[in-house]
């Protein structure tokens, strides 16, 4: 137990020994009453409990009764042993296994009570629900032998207690009445599987590599595969509407519809006319873009995704649009509730000659888009070259120091997390789809690691899934041969996505089947470095982080290129970079390290085209992380104990090498543990363990962010379209951020995610005591030191 | 010295910085209203809480309605009174606002929960009609009436009655009544219940921290200032508070509970707040005297770092009033 630093020896009783319990009862299924039996009770628990050396059966036992009330039904007594297991995960990471198991016992109840014991079963009763797709039905029916004996339950011990209580409370398909799940983690992994698979060898294939969680599709994929719906894209695209009220209300249309099926939004503004813009047909003023935002911002709210949460949309606007100030204060806590849009999102879409001007300290001038509606675009020079000759024109709405603007861009990131960095002309200039001059990219999404062009007639989409880095270390070495077959099976079935997806407006379906995109990304990175011991930016982490990001790159060319092979490139494959044999890394200036596979790769690719315009984004993968219990995307970790809250509650989350490590040592122990509480989560100061060790175990506020940047760029350069980068600065200022974003650029990153920080004040620890505060004594609190427990990131599911 | 009696107004050079910090600390923290999110509370009022739980949150509920109410006039009436110093009651003058926000929530709350304005009208009337509420309230008004007749702190037992009330508020009511309230709030928490009514606890839990922190800090001024200042007799007077504020909270909790509310037992209550008031009492720089170790695992989730995902949460750890000007040499 964690708990007061001081106990006095008075107090001998376990601190978990419940105070004498009267006689209690419990009500069974039946309805009828049955004395508590303490040894029924350590029984089950003992069941689940069995291998795992460091699990105290008799102590869930206890407090699960000390928590009981008389009359209690059997299933509060089940969720309750679950739920104590599940809080002692801080005190000794073999609890979340504990309480995977003694769910998963929960689970297979559930099921098999509603006469459901195969996987074939399951579907049928999915069909007779009106759940499952018809065909996949068939399929199954058809293969269901070869399908059931596919089956491996073992595979369930895989999960830690978050991502299993994820999976059963989202993602395991419901009876619409009852509630009641009508498939296990495995039935789920594998209709998953029958949904993109076309012979049954396609659909094991495919369930062997989620199952054993080396590779994972993202939650739109998860939820929706097999089903009547397969809507299985995280994120769409959406062009500017145009500056008129039919466009501007047929865009609410298309982002309902879209998100309505868990797609994430991103959509750009950048074309409508500015505050105080003449409006001809009435004679009268614009109010600009605030008051659109403010509809779309209830609209967002209003589709909730089928209850599963609610809609989430990301709005883009150009630096040089006038009502951009306006856009700043969106999220601002005070100030008019009409113009203020909690739900949305808001990224810059920053052209290089704004990162120009703040650099010299220039002047920036703020066009109106119906004096210059061709800026939005273009980009590179063309861009530059327009935008002077408007200012020598003096067709400019007013001027402004690009310096305080982006003083007031760093401002909102830091109040608000909000305002993402996103840099136009390396996003089009380093993109596979710009090869004719048509085509530009007007915004990210909504998790700022999608680059795709569209228009007023295209809405682009991308399927995401991510592979598990952290299944990829064997006896301390990284499997680069695993590595690569994976990635070719993974970006088999995201192709198989665009053809089997359901799409919500014909716009996105035109440009999906034209491009053909996908977003393989990884998860994990940090457990790959805890595993090999390696300090999150020391040189051997950033060489291997680097070799990663080549190898997944050459390996989904590849495998795209065979694909193009069977059926043919994608049908916009002229009019990409990839026709004329240009690579990602040679736009980025940077070199392949084994160029000869590259030459060979790249005749292939001009002769036999790509099946898929794009292959490569790092979505942050805040869910289907903790499905498989890694660490998000290419993350550091944010802190050895936090914990994590979502719709199914909250957990508690201990870094489970850090407690190897120090059971190595010999230094777990309930000290360590309270210490590690009130330090919030960084072992930096604990001088017994040795500095090498502590330089592995860093958090996010620990490591230089001018690395994670490094490592962003080099890692960049292997990825066609970009990666959610969230940066950490503890307390930020102006100063700081602006230094950091100017690196950015510099850097060459197309994109740039939240803006993390930690709040001002913090909560009184409710279960330790940090220090006496009234005591006549000097030093008392040391309010930084001890900064918040509570608190942070959010992250995005949409797009996993 | 921070209790005697006047009106301090110099504020250069700053006697008591500490108390400035704090003030310029919580203004970072700035939250509003409507940022608090019910949408899920109310599906999850109508279709997730048991009969049990629906019970526990209406009387939870009714305690909101009053209980920074009354912390706001002691503020007033007593606490901004009686430190005399200026950098101080400017603090005083946020956690009065901060007090107004909660009420504000509390109310908003209140408003969403319950539809029918007849049975709002009861949850205000909680505090004379409802036993368990009525009795927190009268232990309450009676240590904020204990002083209502002192004019100045002049004599060192006048200070020592303030001081009294000072640990009555902080240690007791913010400290100890609220800190069950959030226990119950988080439990429910746990289960993935009340998001809103979490997410607007863990703004309000904030700011009580801050809150008892600066009272515990007038205290050790006070103390460092006058080291006479606690007497034994005090002391055991503090024991003695303590356990009758553990006593009331107790017949909150008998009440709360009565339907059965599996994961949270009366004896676990019992043994939460005694482990908390130890905390208090350490605060203080007193010996605990409950020994009681904290039975709620769901309690130290609030201890540590949250990771929440934006679909679902919104996130309450940026900060307000960020200054500098743009740079470009400095280290990130």
């Amino acid at each position: 137990m964690n708990t007061a630093a001081q106990t006095p020896p008075a107090d001998t009783r376990r601190d978990d020994a419940p105070e004498a319990p009267v006689m209690m009862h419990v009500r069974k299924r039946s309805g009828q009453l049955e004395p508590v039996d303490v040894n029924k009770i350590v029984r089950a628990v003992a069941r689940c409990g069995q291998g795992l050396d460091h699990v105290d059966v008799l102590k869930i036992a206890t407090k699960t009764i000390g928590g009981l009330y008389d009359g209690a039904t059997t299933k509060e007594l089940d969720n309750l042993s679950i739920q104590t297991a599940a809080l002692l995960i801080a005190e000794e990471p073999e609890y979340s296994r504990l309480a995977a198991r003694l769910l998963s016992t929960y689970i297979h109840k559930e099921v098999e009570n509603q006469d459901i014991h195969s996987f074939s079963q399951s579907i049928a009763a999915g069909v007779r629900h009106g759940l499952m797709a018809e065909k996949v039905g068939q399929f199954v029916q058809a293969n269901a032998r070869k399908l059931n004996d596919a089956i491996d339950s073992n595979r369930s011990e895989l999960f830690e207690y978050f991502g299993l209580r994820t999976v059963y409370d989202r993602y395991l398909l419901k009876n619409p009445e009852t509630r009641e799940v009508l498939e296990t983690p495995q039935y789920f992994f594998l209709r998953v599987a029958c949904g993109l698979a076309e012979t049954v060898q396609e659909a094991v294939e495919f369930y062997n590599l989620i199952s054993r969680f080396e590779y994972m599709p993202s939650s739109p994929t998860l939820f929706n595969s097999g089903t009547r719906h397969p809507q299985m894209s995280s994120c769409y695209l959406l062009d500017s509407p145009c500056d008129d009220l039919e466009s501007i209300y047929k865009r609410y249309t298309d982002i309902a519809l879209l998100s309505k099926f868990s797609g994430g939004i991103g959509v750009s503004y950048s074309r409508i006319r500015a505050r105080g813009s003449l409006i001809r047909s009435t004679n009268g003023k614009s109010n600009g873009i605030v008051p659109w935002l403010k509809t779309l911002d209830s609209s967002v709210v209003a589709v909730n995704q089928g209850g599963k949460r609610k809609g989430a949309c990301a709005v883009y606007l150009e630096t040089w649009h006038p009502d951009i100030e306006e856009f700043l204060e969106l999220r601002d806590n005070t100030g008019d509730p009409a113009r203020r849009t909690h739900n949305l999102h808001l990224a810059h879409w920053i052209p290089d000659l704004f990162m120009k001007r703040v650099e010299e300290d220039g002047p920036w001038s703020l066009f109106d888009p119906k004096v210059m509606p061709h800026l939005t675009d273009l980009y590179g020079k063309a861009f530059e070259d327009a935008y002077a000759e408007g200012e020598s024109k003096k067709l400019y709405a007013r001027q402004v120091k690009a310096r305080d603007l982006y003083a007031r861009m760093m401002k909102t990131l830091a109040e608000t997390g909000n305002g993402w960095m996103n840099f136009k002309d390396p996003s089009n200039l380093k993109s596979n789809q710009t090869g004719a001059p048509a085509n530009a990219v007007h915004s990210s999404n909504l998790c700022t690691e999608i680059i795709e062009v569209t228009s007023q007639g295209e809405t682009a989409v991308c399927n995401l899934g991510s592979i598990n880095l952290a299944k990829h270390v064997e006896d301390g070495r990284f499997d680069f041969v695993k590595l690569a077959a994976n990635v070719r099976t993974a970006v088999k079935y995201l192709d198989r996505v665009v053809d089997i997806n359901f799409y919500p407006t014909s716009a996105a379906a035109e440009s999906n089947k034209k491009w053909r995109p996908v977003g393989l990304g990884v998860m994990g990175l940090q457990d790959a470095f805890f595993q090999l011991g390696l300090p999150f930016d020391s040189a051997p982490a950033r060489e291997l982080s680097k070799k990663i990001a080549e190898e997944i790159y050459f390996h989904a060319l590849s495998a795209s290129v065979e694909l193009a092979s069977a059926k043919g490139p994608h049908p916009a494959f002229p009019e990409t970079k990839a026709a004329r044999g240009v690579f990602q890394f040679e736009l980025w200036g940077a070199a392949a390290s084994d160029p000869a596979r590259w030459e060979k790769l790249r005749a292939d690719m001009v002769k036999k085209g790509l099946r898929n315009s794009l292959l490569l984004a790092i979505a942050p993968t805040a869910t289907i992380a903790s499905i498989v219990g890694a660490y998000e995307a290419i993350e550091p970790q944010i802190s050895n104990l936090f914990k994590r809250e979502t719709l199914s509650g909250e957990f508690l989350q201990v870094n489970k090498y850090l407690c190897l490590e120090l059971k190595k040592l010999g230094l777990w122990n309930e000290d360590i543990r309270n210490r590690l509480k009130i330090s919030e989560g960084s072992v930096q100061d604990f001088a017994e363990i040795p500095e090498s060790v502590r330089a592995v175990f860093r958090t996010v506020w620990e490591i230089p962010q001018r690395s994670l940047i490094d490592m962003a760029a080099e890692r960049g350069a292997f990825i066609d379209q970009s990666q959610s980068l969230n940066l950490f600065i503890e307390s930020p200022n102006i100063g700081k951020l602006s230094s950091m974003y100017m690196h950015a650029w510099k850097k060459g990153l197309k994109t740039t995610y939240y803006l993390r920080s930690r709040p001002a004040t913090k909560i009184a620890k409710a279960t330790v005591t940090a220090v006496s505060t009234a005591a006549p004594a000097p030093a008392a609190t040391d309010a930084e030191k001890i900064a918040c427990s509570l608190e942070n990131p959010e992250s995005c599911e949409a797009c996993q | 010295m921070i209790l005697d009696p006047g009106f301090n107004l110099t504020l250069r050079p700053m006697k008591y910085p500490v108390f400035f910090e704090m003030y310029k600390s919580a203004i970072k923290n700035t939250w509003t209203v409507e940022e608090v999110d019910f949408s899920h509370d109310v599906t999850d009022l109508k279709a997730k809480l048991t009969p049990a739980e629906r019970h526990l949150i209406n009387r939870l509920v009714a305690f909101f309605a009053t209980g920074d109410s009354i912390v706001s006039n002691n503020l007033v009436l007593n606490l901004y009174k009686h430190v005399n110093s200026p950098e101080a009651r400017v603090y005083l003058s946020r956690q009065l606002f901060e007090e107004a926000l909660h009420v504000e929530f509390y109310l908003t709350l209140l408003d969403t929960y319950i539809p029918e304005p007849s049975e709002r009208e009861k949850a205000f009337a909680a505090v004379d009609n409802i036993p368990s509420i009525k009795r927190k309230a009268d232990f309450m008004f009676k240590w904020m009436n204990s002083i209502h007749e002192l004019d100045a702190l002049d004599t060192q037992d006048k200070k020592r009655q303030f001081v009294m009330n000072v640990v009555c508020f902080a240690s007791c009511v913010e400290g100890l009544f609220f800190f069950a309230a959030f226990a119950y709030v988080y439990f429910l928490r746990s289960k993935g219940l009340l998001n809103g009514l979490a997410g607007g606890t863990n703004w309000v839990f904030r700011d009580e921290s801050m809150h008892i922190a600066a009272a515990m800090e007038v205290v050790k001024t006070a103390r460092a200032e006058d080291p006479t200042l606690f007497t034994p007799k005090m002391e055991a007077d503090i024991v003695e508070m303590l356990k009758e504020a553990i006593e009331c909270e107790m017949q909150f909790a008998q009440d709360l509970l009565d339907l059965g509310v599996a994961g949270l037992s009366v004896q676990g209550m019992r043994q939460y707040l005694q482990c908390v008031a130890d905390q208090r009492l350490a605060n203080l720089g007193l010996k605990p005297v409950f020994g009681s170790k904290n039975p709620f695992n769901f309690m130290e989730l609030q201890d540590v770092q949250e990771l929440a995902n934006f679909f679902e949460r919104r996130v309450s750890a940026y900060q307000v009033g960020v200054t500098g000007s743009v740079g470009f040499g400095e280290d990130f």
